[in-house]
C-alpha cells in the first residue's frame, strides 16, 4: 500500500536535511525505538516496539539511505521483522524550501506480511499516519534543541 | 512459566476457588477447567459472540475477559440456563421455533438473547435483529433465531419471570 | 406412525444441543492429551532456507517440535480426490507441512506439540524459519501470463486443467440476431462455518489403532484418505465426525493438518488435540469460486437463446484440493445452461494454481457459478432486446412436458414443473403491482431494483458408475442399516454424515412412519467409521435423496422380515397379512395381528422362526442412484439502493424452491434461509481479498463480511413439490438452493436498480463503495 504525509518545518532546509539523517536525532525520534545503531555508512540497525491496532511486537531490522541529492531528496529502505509479520518499505524523502521553512514530503511503498496483514492492514495507513506524525513532531523538537545556541 | 492468580467465581450457582494462569481467558476457564464445554470459540477477535456467557447477570463474550477479571463474579454459562427436566424459555423458544441448526454458536446466541430480553422483554423483529449484532450464526439466516426470541419473550410474559432469573441449574461440584 | 413425513417436527438434535451437551471435537478431553499449534507461513511464496526449533524446545512443557522435514519422514504427501478425466490434469499432492517452499500465506511449515494449548502457541514464537522470499502470483488470469512466477515449476503457466465439453463455431455467434457479452467475476469466497476445523488423535501402539476425531462431512473420505497417508490399515483407522458445527464444503477436504495430528499422536504416543483459530481458519481451511468467467450468449430479437459459449478461468490456488479440480469443471460445466431449452453450449475451463489459499467446494460447488452466470446473461439478453426479463424466462424454460429433459451436456433433469416455480414467486411478490412501483418511485429519485433467478441444480451425488467416469476418486452410492433391538427400539446407520442439516430428525421421520413408531425409539448413528461400515458423507445435496433413500429401503427390507415372522407365528400367509401402524394384522380377522416390537423380540430371540431364516431383525441397503436429482426454483428479491451512499437494502425476497418431497417443512426453510443468507452474503458483502504480494487482507471477522441479523427482511418461502423418480422418497436435494439461487437474483436486482445510472454490470459483492463510484461514473465500479 502507499502511505503519503507530509510535515511541514519551521526550521531552514539545510537544517532538516543535516539533523534528521543525524543517528542521536533518529534514536530519539523513533516512536518505540529501543535501539539504533549505524552498523556501516548510511545503514542503521533498529529495534522498534511498534503497535498497529490488535497487532504488537517488537521489530529489528535495517534501515538504509540511499539516493542522497542534497538537500532535496533522499530514499529510505526500511526492512523490519517481528513475530506479527515483515514490513518493506521504501520511502521517498523530498524536502522543500516553503518560505523561512522545509516542506518535508515523504511518499512509502508499504509490504506487510503476516498477522500485520491480515488483521493490521485495514489499520495501517491510520496507524502509519500516526507513527509518522509522532515522529516529525519528535525529530521537530530535536532540532529545535540542537540548534539552540548552546 | 506464567503467573498464577488465585480467583473464587460462582459458576451457575456453584462456588470455585481456584488458581489459574493469569493470562487465562475465561473461556478457556470455563471449558478447560470447568468442563463446561457448551460454550463454545468461534473466532479470535471478538466478532462471533458464540463465548456468550452471563457475567453478573450481564452477557459478555468469555474470549474477550481474563478469568482473573472475573474473580468474585457470578457466571451463568448455557449449562446454568436450564437443562431437559427445565428449559430455560429462550431454550424452549430455539427448540420449538428450530433456531438452531449445527448448534454451535447456540449457546452463544441464547446468552446474548437473554441479554437483550433482561433490558427489553418485548423486543421488536427490528430491536431483535439489532440486537444480535455481536453474534454470527452461519446456518439460520436469523430467521428462525428472531422467531425463538420472540417466542421466549411471549413464554416469559406468560410466566412473569425476568430472562436472567430463569436461569437456576447448578452444575458441578457441590450443587 | 403416520403423519410423520411431510410435518414439521422439532428435531432430537437439539436437547443436547441447546443445554451445552453436544460434542464438538474441541470439547473431546483426553487422559494424557497433548495439544498441537502449526507455524505457519507469513509469506505467499517462498524457499524455507533454515528451521530452528532449539528454543521452542528448550520452553518448559514443550513435548516436540517437527518440522515439515522431520514429518515428511513419518507420513506420505496428501493427495486430490478428483482427477477429473479428459483435462491434462496436473495434481500436486501436499506434503503434510511445507519442506523446501512455501506456497502460499498461511500453508503450515512446522507443528509444535505441548502440554497445553497456551504453551503449544508460545512455542510457535520461538521457532525460527529463515525464508527467502519469492515473487508471488495471486490472479488466476496473472498467473497463466508468460513469465508469471511459476507456483509449481513443472506446471507450465500454473495451468493445473484445462476442461472443455461440447463446441459452437463462430459462425452461430456472427450469423446470431442478438450476441450478449460479458465478463462476470465470482468472486472468492470464505465458507467460515462457525466451528473451525479440529482434530484429536489417539493411537494405541500395542495394537496399532488410530482414533481421530475431526470436523469432517465425510468420515469414510478421511479414512481411505488418511490410511494411505499415515500408512494404517483402514480396519484399524477409526475417524469419529462427532457434532460437527458447520461445514458448507470447507470440511469435505482432507486436509494434511488433520492427519499430521494423527501423525504425531503416534510418535509421541499419547494423544494429541489441535484446534483451529479463526484466523488461521482463514487461511488454511479452502476458499471457494474465484473464477473469472467470459459469457456469449446468442439469441433471437423475440426472446429465444439458441447458443451458449462460456469460458471459465478459475483460480484452485497454491495445490488442487480434495475436490477442487471438479468445481469448475464438472459442476458449472454441466450445467451451464441451467432450466433453459438452450439447444448448443460450450464450455472451457482453464483451472490456474496461484500463491494462494486452495479453493474447493463451498455450498453449491459449481452449480451457484454456473446459475450466476446463466441468469446475469438472461439479465442482459432480456435488456438487449428490450424484454421483461421474466418473460424472457417463461419463453425459455423447460416445459414440463420434456421430462425427463437432456441438457446440451447430457445431463437428464429427472422431473421439473419450472413455470409454477416461477409463477408462484411472480405472484408473493406481485411483480406486475412492484413494477410499476418501481416507475412510480424512479419518478421521486428512489432506485427500487426487481430480480429474479430461477435456478436448476445437479445434486444427489450420485450413480457411482457416472463418479467413474468423471474421475471422482470414490463411489457416491450410500449405506444404510436399519438395526432393531429385541425392545422394538432401532438404530439407523446411515453413511452420510450431518453437521446441522437436522438429518437425524428428518431420518427418524422416514423411519418411524415406515416402521408405525414413535420417532422417540429411533436414533439414528452417523459420522463413525467403525459402526457404519462405509458411506461417502454429505455434500452436494446427497443426505436425504441418496442416504434417506438407503435408510427407507433397509427400513423396507427390515418390515419385509418381520412380516415373515409375524405371518409364520400367526399361520397365515404373507398375502393375508396387512402393515400399518407397527401392527401386522390378518386381513379382516380382528385379534389376529402382531406387534412390531413383538416381532422385533422373535426375530432377536429367534425361538420359532419360519424354516431357514437367520436369527435378528436387521437390514442395510446400498444404495446407489440411477441418476442424479435436479431441485429447481424461482427467488424473487427488491433492493432499494441509496442514490447518495450506494448501500443496497434487501426490501424484499421470495424464494419458492421444489425439492421434490418434503420430510420435513420447517427443516427445509431453515435450510432456504440459511442458504439464501449466504447467497446475498456473496451477492453483496462477503470476499475474500488478497494484496499483490498474496496476503490474505480480509483475515478476520472484522475485515470479511459475514451476514449479520438486521441485513435480512424476513424471507418469504414457498415450495411446490415434484417428486423426484430416481429414489423412493421422492426427495431431492435442498442445502444448496440459497446459494445458488440468491447471487443472481439479488445482482440482477442491483443491476435493474441501476439501471437509471446505465449501467449494466458491476463485481460482486455490490458494496457501497463499489455502487456509489458506479453511480457516479456511469458504469465501472473499479
Amino acid at each position: 500500500m502507499q502511505i503519503e504525509y507530509t510535515y511541514t518545518f519551521d526550521i531552514p532546509r539545510e537544517h532538516v536535511w543535516k539533523y534528521i539523517q543525524d543517528e542521536q536525532v533518529l534514536k530519539k525520534s523513533l516512536p518505540g525505538c529501543q535501539s539504533f545503531q549505524e552498523v556501516k555508512e548510511g545503514v542503521y540497525h533498529a529495534e522498534m516496539g511498534l503497535s498497529v491496532g490488535p497487532v504488537k511486537g517488537l521489530f529489528t531490522g535495517e534501515v538504509q539511505q540511499v539516493d542522497q541529492q542534497e538537500p532535496a531528496f533522499y530514499r529510505l529502505l526500511v526492512r523490519g521483522k517481528g513475530k506479527p509479520g515483515e514490513i518493506d518499505a521504501v520511502a521517498d524523502m523530498k524536502l522543500e524550501e516553503e518560505g523561512q521553512g522545509t516542506k518535508l514530503i515523504c511518499t512509502s511503498q508499504v509490504q506487510v506480511t503476516g498477522v500485520l496483514a491480515s488483521v493490521g492492514q485495514r489499520v495501517m495507513g491510520g496507524v502509519a499516519k500516526l507513527v509518522l506524525g509522532q515522529f516529525f513532531k519528535a525529530v521537530d523538537k530535536e532540532m529545535k534543541q540542537l540548534m539552540l545556541p548552546s | 512459566m506464567t503467573k498464577r492468580t488465585e480467583i473464587s467465581v460462582t459458576v451457575n450457582g456453584v462456588a470455585k476457588s481456584t488458581e489459574v494462569d493469569s493470562r487465562m481467558l475465561l473461556v478457556h476457564f470455563l471449558r478447560d477447567e470447568q468442563g463446561l464445554t457448551g460454550t463454545h470459540i468461534g473466532c479470535d477477535t471478538s466478532q462471533c459472540g458464540a463465548c456468550t456467557v452471563l457475567l453478573n447477570g450481564e452477557a459478555v463474550k468469555s474470549c474477550t475477559v481474563l478469568a482473573v477479571q472475573a474473580d468474585g463474579g457470578e457466571i451463568t454459562t448455557v449449562e446454568g440456563l436450564g437443562d431437559m427436566q427445565n428449559l430455560h424459555p429462550i431454550q424452549q423458544g430455539f427448540w420449538e421455533k428450530h433456531g438452531l441448526q449445527c448448534g454451535f454458536c447456540t449457546s452463544g446466541v441464547m446468552m446474548a438473547s437473554v441479554g437483550l430480553l433482561q433490558q427489553n422483554p418485548d423486543p421488536t423483529e427490528a430491536e431483535i435483529r439489532e440486537a444480535l449484532e455481536g453474534v454470527i450464526c452461519r446456518c439460520t439466516g436469523y430467521q428462525f433465531i428472531v422467531s425463538a426470541v420472540q417466542h421466549a419473550a411471549k413464554l416469559l410474559a406468560e410466566s412473569g419471570s425476568n430472562a436472567v432469573d430463569q436461569g437456576t441449574v447448578q452444575v458441578g461440584e457441590g450443587s | 406412525m403416520a403423519g410423520l413425513v411431510g410435518a414439521r417436527i422439532k428435531r432430537k438434535e437439539d436437547p443436547r444441543l441447546i443445554t451445552g451437551n453436544g460434542n464438538f471435537t474441541d470439547d473431546i478431553k483426553l487422559p494424557g492429551m497433548l495439544h498441537a499449534a502449526f507455524l505457519r507461513s507469513p509469506y505467499a511464496h517462498a524457499r524455507i532456507k533454515r528451521i530452528d526449533v532449539s528454543e521452542a524446545l528448550k520452553l518448559p512443557g514443550v513435548k516436540a517440535v517437527f518440522t515439515g522435514a522431520d514429518i515428511a519422514k513419518k507420513m506420505k504427501a496428501v493427495p486430490a480426490m478428483w482427477f477429473v478425466t479428459g483435462a491434462d490434469l496436473k495434481p500436486k499432492p501436499r506434503s503434510p507441512l511445507a519442506v523446501d517452499k512455501v506456497l502460499y500465506a498461511g500453508e503450515a511449515v512446522a507443528v509444535a506439540v505441548a502440554e497445553d494449548r497456551y504453551t503449544a502457541r508460545d512455542a510457535l514464537d520461538l521457532i525460527v524459519v529463515e525464508y527467502e522470499e519469492l515473487p508471488a502470483v495471486v490472479g488466476q488470469e496473472a498467473a497463466m501470463q508468460e513469465g508469471a512466477p511459476l507456483v509449481h515449476e513443472d506446471v507450465p503457466n500454473n495451468l493445473a486443467l484445462v476442461w472443455k465439453a461440447g463446441e459452437i463455431p463462430d459462425e452461430v455467434f456472427e450469423q446470431a440476431e442478438v450476441v450478449v457479452r460479458q465478463r462476470l467475476y465470482n468472486q472468492r469466497v470464505i465458507p467460515n462455518p462457525m466451528e473451525t476445523r479440529a482434530a484429536v488423535a489417539q493411537y494405541n501402539p500395542g495394537s496399532g489403532e488410530m482414533t481421530i476425531w475431526c470436523t469432517t462431512q465425510n468420515p469414510h473420505i478421511h479414512r481411505m484418505v488418511y490410511s494411505e497417508v499415515l500408512g494404517i490399515p483402514e480396519s484399524k483407522l477409526r475417524i469419529i465426525a462427532p457434532d460437527v458445527g458447520g461445514g458448507f464444503g470447507a470440511k469435505i477436504a482432507t486436509y494434511t493438518e488433520e492427519a499430521v495430528v494423527g501423525c504425531v499422536a503416534r510418535e509421541l504416543k499419547q494423544p494429541v488435540k489441535w484446534a483451529e483459530e479463526r484466523s488461521e481458519h482463514f487461511k488454511a481451511t479452502t476458499h471457494a469460486r474465484d473464477e473469472v468467467i467470459e459469457i456469449e450468449l446468442a439469441g433471437t430479437r423475440d426472446g429465444i437463446m439458441t447458443a451458449l459459449r462460456v469460458k471459465n478461468t478459475a483460480n484452485l490456488g497454491a495445490y488442487l484440493s480434495t475436490f477442487g479440480a471438479g468445481c469448475p469443471t464438472i459442476d458449472f460445466g454441466l450445467m451451464v445452461t441451467g432450466a433453459y431449452t438452450i439447444p448448443r453450449a460450450a464450455v472451457v475451463t482453464y483451472g490456474v494454481y496461484t500463491n494462494t489459499t486452495p479453493t474447493d467446494a463451498y455450498r453449491g460447488a459449481g452449480k451457484p457459478e454456473a446459475t450466476f452466470q446463466i441468469e446475469r446473461a438472461v439479465d442482459l439478453f432480456a435488456r438487449e432486446i428490450g424484454m421483461d426479463p421474466v418473460e424472457v424466462r417463461r419463453k425459455n424454460m423447460v416445459q414440463k412436458e420434456a421430462f425427463p429433459f437432456s441438457n446440451p451436456m447430457g445431463c437428464v433433469y429427472d422431473s421439473g414443473d419450472y413455470h409454477l416455480t416461477l409463477d408462484k414467486a411472480l405472484e408473493m411478490i406481485d411483480y406486475q403491482a412492484l413494477r410499476q412501483e418501481q416507475e412510480e418511485l424512479r419518478k421521486q429519485g428512489r432506485y427500487i431494483g426487481i430480480g429474479v433467478s430461477t435456478y436448476v441444480e445437479l445434486c444427489g451425488f450420485g450413480p457411482s458408475k457416472v463418479a467413474g467416469a468423471i474421475g471422482f476418486q470414490g463411489g457416491v452410492w450410500e449405506n444404510s442399516t436399519v438395526r432393531v433391538h429385541p425392545s422394538g427400539k432401532v438404530n439407523v446407520y446411515t453413511g452420510t454424515s450431518p453437521h446441522g442439516q437436522g438429518t437425524e430428525t428428518a431420518f427418524s421421520q422416514v423411519v418411524a412412519e415406515k416402521l408405525g413408531i414413535p420417532m422417540e425409539d429411533v436414533e439414528i448413528i452417523h459420522g463413525d467409521t467403525q459402526s457404519i461400515s462405509m458411506g461417502w458423507g454429505t455434500y452436494g445435496s446427497r443426505t436425504t435423496a441418496v442416504g434417506g433413500a438407503a435408510v427407507a429401503i433397509a427400513t423396507d427390507r427390515v418390515i419385509e422380515k418381520a412380516k415373515k415372522i409375524a405371518a409364520h407365528e400367526l399361520e397365515v400367509a404373507e398375502e393375508d397379512l396387512e402393515f400399518s401402524e407397527g401392527i401386522f394384522q390378518v386381513a379382516g380377522v380382528p385379534g389376529q395381528a402382531r406387534t412390531f416390537q413383538e416381532m422385533a423380540k422373535s426375530a432377536n430371540f429367534a425361538w420359532n422362526l419360519p424354516e431357514g431364516m437367520e436369527p435378528s431383525l436387521e437390514a442395510q441397503s446400498f444404495f446407489d442412484p440411477s441418476n442424479f436429482v435436479y431441485p429447481f426454483g424461482a427467488h424473487i428479491c427488491v433492493v432499494e439502493v441509496d442514490g447518495s451512499t450506494g448501500q443496497v437494502e434487501l426490501k424484499r425476497y421470495v424464494a419458492v424452491d421444489d425439492v421434490g418431497r418434503v420430510i420435513n417443512p420447517m427443516l427445509a426453510e431453515g435450510q432456504v434461509h440459511g442458504g439464501v443468507a449466504q447467497g446475498v452474503g456473496q451477492a453483496l458483502w462477503e470476499g475474500a481479498v488478497y494484496g499483490e504480494n498474496g496476503q490474505l487482507l480480509s483475515g478476520t471477522f472484522m475485515d470479511y463480511t459475514m451476514p449479520k441479523a438486521r441485513f435480512f427482511p424476513t424471507i418469504e418461502t414457498a415450495f411446490t413439490e415434484t417428486p423426484s423418480p430416481v429414489n423412493p422418497l421422492g426427495a431431492k436435494g435442498i442445502g444448496e438452493t440459497g446459494t445458488t439461487a440468491a447471487p443472481p437474483a439479488v445482482a440482477n436486482a442491483v443491476m435493474d436498480a441501476l439501471r437509471p445510472f446505465g449501467i449494466k454490470d458491476l463485481d460482486m459483492p455490490l458494496t457501497p463503495e463499489k455502487v456509489w463510484k458506479a453511480m457516479r461514473n456511469g458504469g465501472s465500479g473499479e
